[in-house]
């Protein structure tokens, strides 16, 4: 048996504001290890008025890979399910939303799903390894990524009924950070059932464990290097003073899931007096706190996308010297326990040094690549070999005007310039799209 | 009127604590409405208007479950709007008390709107825009409501945003990590110091957890170590959770930050929402160093136990002199570009003014002392008195100007500056704007009175970059080239446009107007900022002039930070700076987030 692969193809798969990429380890013409990292869309580029829908084209994305893995008797080595954000999972759903994808990919039959630890049933239960200092415990950090799903949902809903203080640019950007933060319990089903499946396991990883790719994929090394889990970032809370729950404090009460109705409602059954008209003088300073209101929802989902985005696997490949870094949607947070704080981060930051291929952090954003610790240490930026992959679609996160879009403007010239980019918002959409670039490496 | 001492959370005897404060006097609409003060208790989640509140004309009339203290005042909203009301008016009038004068809002108009219920929301915020002040709601960890706008530091902390804001309205622009760090940072201190300003609630604090009505407390108690432990670390344990967790474990931060001249150079304290803990963790620090050692050097050198009231009252004392001297100190401050260190002079320079002898509490010295500890020396060179602001430059004249006017009148001062302006350093090519002309009186400890003015100007110039090289103000590589790139963009839109039509023509254009001039004169300009205060005292003379050179040496690393931060953003249209809101800045607090702008793009 071939103990190191002779090739390897990584086929970015246009999904609009999404990730999908499939890793094929080919050994030799009969033996080949597929390794699917993330599966979803919030939003499929529109080229003209004919563009397909999630739950026409996904399928057609889906049995792409299947054809790749071998067709119906096809297999899946591995599926990597980052995070739980809409555009990197809602492609293993059996729900319809995405048309038949999931069941497509259930059907390759995986030997291994990956999933952050925060996804851990165990996780939920588990009330043993609470902080000193406080009632934070990997139960309820996880309940607290269930609330976030709950507020999501309250206020997506609440922007849906486009009620009349709230901006039209507020509801949009409410509208689509929301649904990218609504629970897709089918996807989380398939993912866990996947996993359970015969000769199948799961692995919850967080920063230092083995991944279980080592052995599946013979004469490949893979690194986990995020998200950190609380005991390592219990370590940084002492050292420094801060607090690694982010959102804890944020989602205060969680436990008894009034927040998203909360923020969504405000507290009913309040009622001190019977219900008094609003004295004129009133009046003004009504419709800015109605106002502010809507600036505040805003403010608020950002910051929990920005949380789920920080519990994002961070795995880094080796194959024949080579190295390939796959981040998810890993942020400055979560990056900077691998980069700064983690015992053997100075070792990390060198590693990570060599990288040949980098798969651009959430979609090209602003703070998801951090510019110092990591993009400039980049050698392979000389000369252009490195190779970098983007998945993302303008015009739909973020605003020019603030510097806040994505992908950034900054960033995006940066690769340009510096690496060999393949981005999938440069394949054509439309009747008959193009479904994914192709980069080939070989030793 | 009664408020709450600190929060519900804080309880005796199963009671929460309540003080009994004092607020100026006034006849008060219905609302309440009074004449700074607008209460407008109407919930934007709910969309739901929880109605006019009456409040108690006298303090013999209120409820006697207000001044009990009685748990059921949790869920009583008029309490509620009596404790918002209260406290922001005392906080004001504090603010008066000190500055020896009225003080406007930063807004043209004359009350501040409250909401002490604005929005479900683990969050409070003042927002200059909407003139107002929003406390939020939130569902606590027991499954009970939790009311903001119960919180005592919160309620002052808010209000201190707006007074601040008032004084020195260009303390929201990005400038200094410091500046972005000093409006938290000094409404930290006012709040913590105003509680602690409070005889009964430092009783409850120092009382031995015994269940016995401790009279006397040990000597082993008053070392700084030990009160640091009771005081602060005390009243955090004591804060409702979830009010502790909202403010970011503020106190608690700052309590336990052990001195370090380096932290202050770090990328974590580098972030504004976390410089500020350097800031309060000096002056909380130099109270405790301040109680201590009054209290021992108070008694016998082998008494074991001291009086607790008596300990209480010095403390409170002490909290008390403090967050004058730092009010006061807001008087000294350069209208832009604030540096921990002006900050430091400031307050030095004010409370010498009218407290010449420090004697009784060191309290210049304790505070030099904890900011060299964490680094930061007064901006003043000066030796002796050590840190204090210089004399002027000498030489000014006053012939022309009528002291009578210059007390109050903007354009006197401006006459003042504009016969100085080259003793004063004006720039030419700078606009120059007198913001505010402030008579004040303060009475010294000595009994007399203290009579100063204090004029507040700017100066603001929008320069192309090839103007800031010739002033002499460097700026950040990547910046001018991005400003170039934006200009040749800029320049061969026009070109482009101008292919295939005639030259514009002057037909209906003013006369002598040529557009290509003017044309000439645009680039993509880059705004800076410089400016000053001058004190004068009761004769007219000029007794301080603090201020920042517009096209000084300092313009640079502020640009530097600016562009790193990402906090100036070159448009086609011009540089603009980008504000952040101070709710925004409570939440990133709240949630320990990074934003390290040097790593994103």
């Amino acid at each position: 048996m071939p103990n190191q692969p002779i090739k390897v193809e990584i086929r970015s798969y246009q999904v609009g504001f999404g990730d999908c990429f499939l890793l094929s380890f080919i050994y030799s013409a009969r033996m080949q290890r597929h390794v699917l990292i993330d599966f979803g869309t919030t939003e499929l580029p529109s080229k003209g008025t004919k563009s397909p829908k999630p739950s026409t084209y996904m399928p057609m994305v889906a049995a792409d890979i299947q054809r790749v893995c071998g067709g119906d008797k096809g297999r899946l080595t591995a599926v990597v399910a980052t995070h739980r954000h809409a555009d990197h999972i809602s492609g293993f759903g059996t729900d319809g939303r995405t048309g038949e994808s999931g069941s497509i990919i259930k059907a390759l039959r995986p030997k291994l799903v990956l999933q952050p630890w925060t996804e851990d049933p165990d996780a939920a239960k588990d009330a043993t390894k609470a902080t000193r200092v406080s009632n934070r415990s990997r139960k309820g950090f996880v309940a607290g990524l269930a609330s976030m799903h709950e507020v999501a949902r309250q206020i997506a809903a609440l922007a849906a009924t486009n009620p009349p203080w709230m901006s039209a640019a507020v509801r949009k950007e409410l509208a689509f950070i929301g649904q990218d933060n609504i629970a897709n319990l089918s996807a989380i089903e398939n993912l866990i059932a996947m996993g359970e499946a015969r000769g199948a396991r799961s692995r919850y990883l967080n920063y230092g464990d083995s991944s279980g790719l080592d052995a599946l994929l013979p004469g490949v090394s893979v690194r986990v290097l995020g998200p950190p889990d609380l005991t390592q970032t219990e370590m940084i809370r002492k050292q420094r003073d801060r607090d690694p729950d982010q959102f804890w404090h944020l989602l205060a009460g969680t436990q008894h899931g009034a927040t998203g109705r909360g923020l969504a409602l405000g507290l009913k059954g309040r009622t001190r007096a019977p219900e008094e008209r609003l004295p004129i003088e009133g009046r003004w300073f009504r419709d800015r706190l109605e106002k502010m209101r809507g600036q505040q929802l805003l403010e608020i989902v950002r910051s929990l996308d920005s949380q789920m985005n920080n519990t994002s696997v961070i795995l880094l490949f080796e194959v024949f010297g080579k190295k390939l870094l796959f981040p998810g949607d890993a942020q400055l947070e979560n990056w900077s326990y691998a980069l700064e704080d983690a015992p053997d981060a100075a070792e990390v930051r060198d590693l990570l040094a060599d990288v040949d291929v980098y798969k651009v952090g959430h979609h090209g954003s602003l703070n998801a690549t951090p510019r110092t610790l990591l993009w400039e240490r980049f050698k392979k930026r000389k000369g252009r070999q490195l190779q970098t992959l983007l998945s993302t679609l303008p015009g739909k996160h973020g605003h020019t005007a603030s510097n806040t879009e994505v992908p950034r403007r900054t960033l995006l010239e940066r690769l340009e310039t510096e690496s060999h980019l393949l981005n999938t918002n440069d394949l054509s959409f439309g009747a008959t799209p193009e479904l994914c670039n192709l980069l080939t490496l070989t030793p | 009127m009664t408020v709450i001492a600190q929060d519900p959370a804080v309880r005796y005897k199963g009671q929460i604590v309540t003080a009994r404060i004092a607020v100026p006097a006034e006849d008060l609409r219905v609302g309440p409405m009074g004449y700074r003060l607008q209460l407008v208790d109407y919930d934007a989640s709910r969309r739901h208007f929880n109605g006019q509140h009456k409040l108690p004309a006298r303090y013999e009339e209120e409820p006697e479950a207000w001044r009990r203290g009685d748990a059921a005042i949790v869920e009583d909203y008029r309490f509620h709007a009596q404790n918002t009301y209260a406290l922001v008016m005392r906080t004001l009038s504090r603010f008066e008390f000190a500055l020896g004068r009225r003080i406007g809002w930063s807004f043209s108009t004359h009350q501040l709107k409250v909401a002490p219920h604005g929005m479900y929301d683990a969050n409070a915020f003042y927002s200059p825009e909407h003139e107002g002040l929003v406390f939020g709601y939130f569902t606590g960890a027991s499954g009970t409501p939790v009311y903001t706008c119960l919180s005592h530091d919160i309620v002052v902390h808010e209000t201190t945003h707006a007074l601040i804001d008032a004084l020195r309205p260009r303390y929201m622009d990005p400038s200094t990590p410091d500046q972005a760090a000093f409006h938290e940072g000094l409404a930290d201190v006012v709040a913590l110091l105003s509680v602690f300003s409070q005889p009964e609630v430092v009783v409850h604090l120092l009382r031995p957890r015994t269940g016995k009505e401790a009279i006397l407390i040990n000597r082993k108690d008053v070392l700084p170590a030990a009160l640091r432990q009771s005081a602060l670390f005390g009243l955090a344990d004591q804060m409702g959770s979830e009010i502790e967790s909202m403010r970011g474990s503020a106190l608690r931060r700052s309590a336990s930050i052990d001195p370090d001249p380096a932290l202050k150079d770090t990328p974590e304290f580098l972030e504004s929402h976390r410089r500020g803990e350097l800031f309060v963790a000096a002056i909380i620090g130099g109270f405790i160093d301040a109680w201590s050692d009054r209290i021992l050097s108070s008694g016998t050198p082998n008494q074991r136990h001291f009086p607790l009231a008596r300990v209480a009252e010095e403390g409170a004392n002490i909290a008390d002199a403090l967050v004058t001297m730092w009010i006061r100190a807001l008087d000294y401050m350069p209208p832009v570009h604030l540096q921990f260190g002006d900050a430091l002079s400031a307050a030095l320079t004010a409370d010498l003014e009218v407290r010449p002898d420090d004697s009784r509490y060191q309290l210049r010295a304790h505070m030099l002392a904890r900011f060299a500890a964490f680094g930061f020396a007064p901006a003043s060179r000066r030796k002796d008195p050590v840190g204090i602001w210089d004399a002027p430059p000498t030489g000014l004249r006053y012939d022309r100007v009528r002291f009578e006017s210059m007390k109050s009148d903007k354009d006197e001062v401006f006459r003042f500056i504009w016969d100085n302006r080259t003793a004063l350093e004006l720039r030419d090519g700078a606009y120059t704007e007198v913001l505010s002309v402030r008579p004040t009186v303060r009475v010294g400890i000595d009994g007399f009175v203290v009579r100063e003015t204090v004029a507040e100007y700017y100066q603001v110039a929008r320069l192309t970059p090839q103007e800031l090289t010739d002033v002499g103000v460097k700026a950040p590589a990547a910046y001018l080239r991005r400003l170039a790139e934006l200009e040749r963009e800029a320049r061969e839109k026009r070109e482009a446009a101008a292919k295939g039509k005639a030259p514009p023509s002057n037909d209906g254009a003013p006369d002598g107007y040529d557009a290509a001039l003017d044309e000439a004169d645009e680039g993509i300009v880059t705004p800076l900022y410089g400016g000053g205060i001058l004190i004068f005292n009761e004769y007219g003379q000029v007794k301080y002039w603090v201020h920042n050179d517009v096209f000084g040496s300092g313009q640079f690393p502020r640009l530097r930070y600016l562009w790193d931060e990402g906090l100036i953003l070159a448009g086609r249209d011009g540089t603009r700076l980008r504000a952040s809101r101070l709710s925004t800045l409570h939440r990133l607090r709240a949630i320990g987030a990074r934003r390290a702008f040097a790593e994103g793009w």
